[in-house]
C-alpha cells in the first residue's frame, strides 16, 4: 500500500509518514499541490492524504484536478479550519472523506483502511471485512474461507453495512435499498433479515450492532 | 433594547399632534368667542327695540292723559305692560321735579334724558339684573320722564340658545379635526414605523442592509449612514472570521504534529518505564485539542449571526442520524447504551452549528453518565415546535449550579471528566442564534434532560 501525503507542515507530514510506515504503509510526502501533481503523474498510489491549506494552490484544487483527469485515487482531506463549509467544499471537490485536525494516528489509520476497502470493492469487486469477503462478480460470499449462503436481500443489507462501516445505517435507508425487490418491505422484515444474517455470521468476528432507535452498523475491523 | 428614562421626550407623533392641535383649538376658541359676542349683541338689539316699543306705547298712552296731576292708567294698559312673559316689566313716570306720577316708586333712578331718543342702561332691581329704558316726553310745555324696566330672562334664554347653537358645531369641528390630525399623522408616519419595525425587530447581530426604496426621503440619509455602518461591521466580522480560520489552522496543525509524535514515541516504547507519564501527556493534549475546537466553535458561532439570511431548512432527523456515527464508539467505550428517538422534524438554521450544539449535548451526556448508563437523543415536534433533546442517566445538574452552567468556562465543582466548561455556553450561543430556547425537562432517566426548542418553521422565507 502506497500513500501520498500532501502536507506543507513538516512536523505533521513526518509524524504521519513515520506513523503510517510503522503500520506497514509506504509513504511519500509532497509539500505543495504542485509537487503532489508531479508525484501522481509519475507514480501509482493507493490513497492520498491532503491538507487543504497549502502554500500556493490549495489541496482542494489538487483533488479537483485529479478528478478532472479521471483519476479516482481515494483522497482523505485533513483540514484545520474544521468548518462545515470547508468539509462540504472538500467532498464537492471529489474528496472521499475528511478529518479535522488535531487527529490521532489510530483514527487516521482506521479511515485509511475504510477508504482502501471501499476503493477495492469498486476496483476488484470484492468487499473484504474481518475475514468476510463479498465478491460481486461471482456473487459469492466467504467467511474465513468458507462459502456463505446469502439471500439477495441479506447480500444487499450486508453490502450496504460493510460499505458504510463504521458509520451507522438507518433502518429507513435499508428499507429504501430493498424496496427495489420488495415494494412492501417493512422495518420489521429488516429485523428478520438482520437476525438471520447475524446467525450466518456468528462463527466469524464481524459484529452487526443494533443502534437503538436508528438502525445498525458493522464495527470497524480493529474494534 | 429600549432605555426607559424618567422624562421621556415627546414622540414624533405626539409632537406633531400637539403642534397642529394647539393653534387649531386656540383659533377655534377665539372665533367662537367673537361669534358669540356678535350674536348676543344682535339679539340684545332686537330685545332693546321691543323694549323701546313698549316705552313708545306707554308714552302714547300717557300723552292722552297729560297734563293731569294724577295719571289714571287703565287696568288694560298695566296688564299689557306687565304681561311680558317670561319677563316682568316695571315702569315709572316722573315729572321734571322728580315727582312720581305713576308706576313703581322704587325703580332705580336714571338721568333725565336730554333728547327724545330712548336711552338704555343695565341695572339691578329687587336683586335681579334688569335692562332699563328711559324716554322723555313733553306735553303742554312740561317734560316728563318715562322709565321702563325689563328683567333679563328672555335675553338670558337667548344667550343660552346662541351659546348652545355655537358650541355644539364648534366642538364637533374640533373633534373631527382632532381625529383627522391623529389619523393623518399616523398615516404620514407609517413608513417611519416600517423602518422602526425592521430595525427594532432585528437581533443585535443582524447586519443586513435596510431596504431604502419606499422610505421617506427625509430619513433616507440617516438610513444610508446606518447601512454604511452595517457594512463596516459586516466587514469587521468578516475580518474576525478570517482571523479565526487562520488561528484555527495555526493552532491545530502543530497540535496535530505534537499528538502524532506522542503516538509515535509511545509506539516506539519511549514511555515503557513510566506509562503513566504518557497517560498524563496524552490526556493533556486531548484536552488541549478539545478546548481548542470548542473555543473555535464558540467564536465562529458568535460571529456567524450576521449571516443569518444564509440559514436553511435543516432536517433534524437526519442531523440526529449523523450524530449516531460520531458518538457510537465513545459510548461503546463506556458501555453506555446510546439510543435514538427520531420523529420527523425540521428547523431553520445552520446545519454545522446545530450538529455542534447536538454534539456538545451528547458529549456532555456521555462524559457525565456512569459506566453502563443510558443516553437517549431525541428529535421531533412538540406543539408544532421542532426540538433536539438529549437525556442521560448521569448525576444531573444540582439546583444551585443551574444558572451558572451557561457561563463560559464554568465547571460544576468536583465533576468528573475533562470538560472545559464551554459546552453548554456553546449550545446556549447557538440556540440564541436560532431564536431557540434551552429547556431542562423532568428527568426520566435520572440524569439531565436538555432540549433545544426551535421556533415553528416558516417555509416562505
Amino acid at each position: 500500500m502506497r500513500i501520498l501525503i500532501v502536507e506543507d507542515d513538516s512536523l505533521v507530514a513526518h509524524g504521519l509518514k513515520q506513523g503510517l510506515q510503522q503500520l506497514g504503509y509506504t509513504c511519500d510526502v509532497a509539500h505543495s499541490a504542485e509537487e503532489a501533481e508531479v508525484c501522481v503523474a509519475d507514480e501509482v498510489f493507493d490513497i492520498t492524504l491532503v491538507d487543504i491549506s497549502l502554500p500556493k494552490a490549495d489541496g482542494l484544487s489538487f483533488i479537483r484536478k485529479l478528478r478532472s483527469r479521471g483519476n479516482s485515487l481515494p483522497a482523505l482531506v485533513l483540514t484545520a479550519s474544521g468548518s462545515m463549509d470547508d468539509t462540504v467544499r472538500g467532498l464537492d471537490a471529489g474528496a472521499d472523506d475528511y478529518m479535522i485536525k488535531p487527529y490521532r494516528l489510530p483514527e487516521v489509520a482506521a479511515r485509511i483502511r475504510a477508504l482502501i476497502r471501499r476503493s477495492n470493492a469498486i476496483s476488484d469487486a470484492c468487499l473484504r471485512h474481518d475475514g468476510l469477503c463479498l465478491d460481486s462478480r461471482s456473487h459469492t460470499a466467504t467467511l474465513d474461507g468458507q462459502e456463505l449462503e446469502l439471500t439477495n436481500r441479506e447480500w444487499a443489507i450486508l453490502e450496504m453495512l460493510l460499505m458504510a462501516s463504521p458509520a451507522v445505517i438507518s433502518k429507513d435507508k435499508l428499507v429504501q435499498r430493498l424496496a427495489g425487490w420488495d415494494k412492501d418491505i417493512t422495518p420489521n422484515a429488516i429485523e428478520v433479515h438482520l437476525s438471520r444474517l447475524r446467525q450466518k455470521l456468528s462463527s466469524g468476528s464481524i459484529v452487526i450492532r443494533t443502534v437503538r432507535g436508528i438502525g445498525y452498523r458493522v464495527d470497524a475491523p480493529d474494534n | 433594547m429600549r432605555l426607559t428614562t424618567e422624562h421621556q421626550p415627546l414622540s414624533l407623533r405626539q409632537r406633531l399632534i400637539l403642534v397642529l392641535m394647539t393653534p387649531l383649538i386656540l383659533i377655534l376658541a377665539a372665533s367662537s368667542i367673537f361669534d358669540y359676542q356678535l350674536a348676543k349683541r344682535t339679539a340684545n338689539r332686537a330685545h332693546d327695540q321691543a323694549l323701546a316699543d313698549n316705552v313708545y306705547d306707554l308714552a302714547a298712552h300717557l300723552k292722552r292723559q297729560l297734563p293731569s296731576r294724577t295719571l289714571d292708567l287703565t287696568e288694560e294698559a298695566e296688564a299689557m305692560l306687565r304681561s311680558n312673559a317670561p319677563d316682568m316689566l316695571y315702569f315709572s313716570v316722573i315729572d321734571a321735579f322728580g315727582k312720581l306720577l305713576a308706576g313703581d316708586a322704587d325703580l332705580p333712578s336714571m338721568a333725565f334724558p336730554k333728547d327724545d331718543r330712548v336711552e338704555f342702561s343695565d341695572g339691578i332691581y329687587r336683586g335681579e339684573p334688569v335692562r332699563m329704558a328711559s324716554h322723555r316726553i313733553d306735553s303742554h310745555g312740561q317734560d316728563y320722564q318715562i322709565v321702563v324696566l325689563e328683567t333679563t330672562e328672555k335675553r338670558r334664554q337667548a344667550s343660552a340658545r346662541i351659546l348652545t347653537a355655537m358650541i355644539v358645531p364648534n366642538l364637533a369641528v374640533v373633534l373631527a379635526t382632532l381625529l383627522a390630525v391623529i389619523f393623518g399623522v399616523r398615516q404620514g408616519l407609517l413608513p417611519l414605523h416600517a423602518v422602526e419595525c425592521d430595525i427594532a425587530g432585528r437581533s443585535a447581530n443582524d447586519l443586513h442592509e435596510i431596504e431604502l426604496s419606499g422610505t421617506p426621503s427625509e430619513i433616507r440619509p440617516m438610513l444610508g449612514r446606518l447601512n454604511e455602518l452595517f457594512a463596516q461591521v459586516r466587514e469587521s466580522v468578516g475580518v474576525q472570521q478570517r482571523f479565526i480560520a487562520d488561528a484555527a489552522h495555526q493552532l491545530r496543525t502543530p497540535l496535530a504534529g505534537l499528538q502524532t509524535q506522542l503516538d509515535l514515541a509511545n509506539a516506539e516504547g519511549v514511555f515503557s518505564v513510566s506509562p503513566e507519564r504518557f497517560q498524563a501527556i496524552d490526556e493533556a493534549s486531548a484536552r488541549l485539542g478539545h478546548l481548542l475546537s470548542q473555543l473555535l466553535t464558540y467564536a465562529r458561532a458568535e460571529t456567524s449571526c450576521s449571516l443569518k439570511e444564509q440559514s436553511e431548512v435543516v432536517d433534524l432527523g437526519l442531523l440526529v442520524e449523523n450524530s449516531a456515527s460520531l458518538f457510537l464508539d465513545a459510548a461503546l467505550a463506556k458501555h453506555i447504551d446510546l439510543g435514538f428517538d427520531i420523529a420527523p422534524a425540521r428547523a431553520r438554521g445552520f446545519p454545522w452549528m446545530l450538529l455542534e450544539a447536538l454534539s456538545n449535548l451528547i458529549d456532555n451526556a456521555l462524559r457525565y453518565s456512569p459506566d453502563g448508563g443510558t443516553v437517549t437523543v431525541h428529535c421531533g415536534n412538540d406543539n408544532g415546535q421542532p426540538f433536539l433533546g438529549v437525556e442521560d442517566s448521569g448525576p444531573g445538574i444540582p439546583e444551585e449550579h443551574v444558572r451558572h452552567v451557561f457561563e463560559r468556562f464554568y465547571r460544576i465543582p468536583g465533576s468528573p471528566g475533562h470538560g472545559c466548561g464551554l459546552g453548554l455556553a456553546i449550545v446556549q450561543e447557538i440556540a440564541e442564534l436560532h431564536d431557540a430556547r434551552l429547556v431542562f425537562l423532568p428527568m426520566s432517566l435520572g440524569g439531565l434532560h436538555v432540549r433545544i426548542v426551535f421556533p415553528q418553521i416558516s417555509e416562505e422565507r
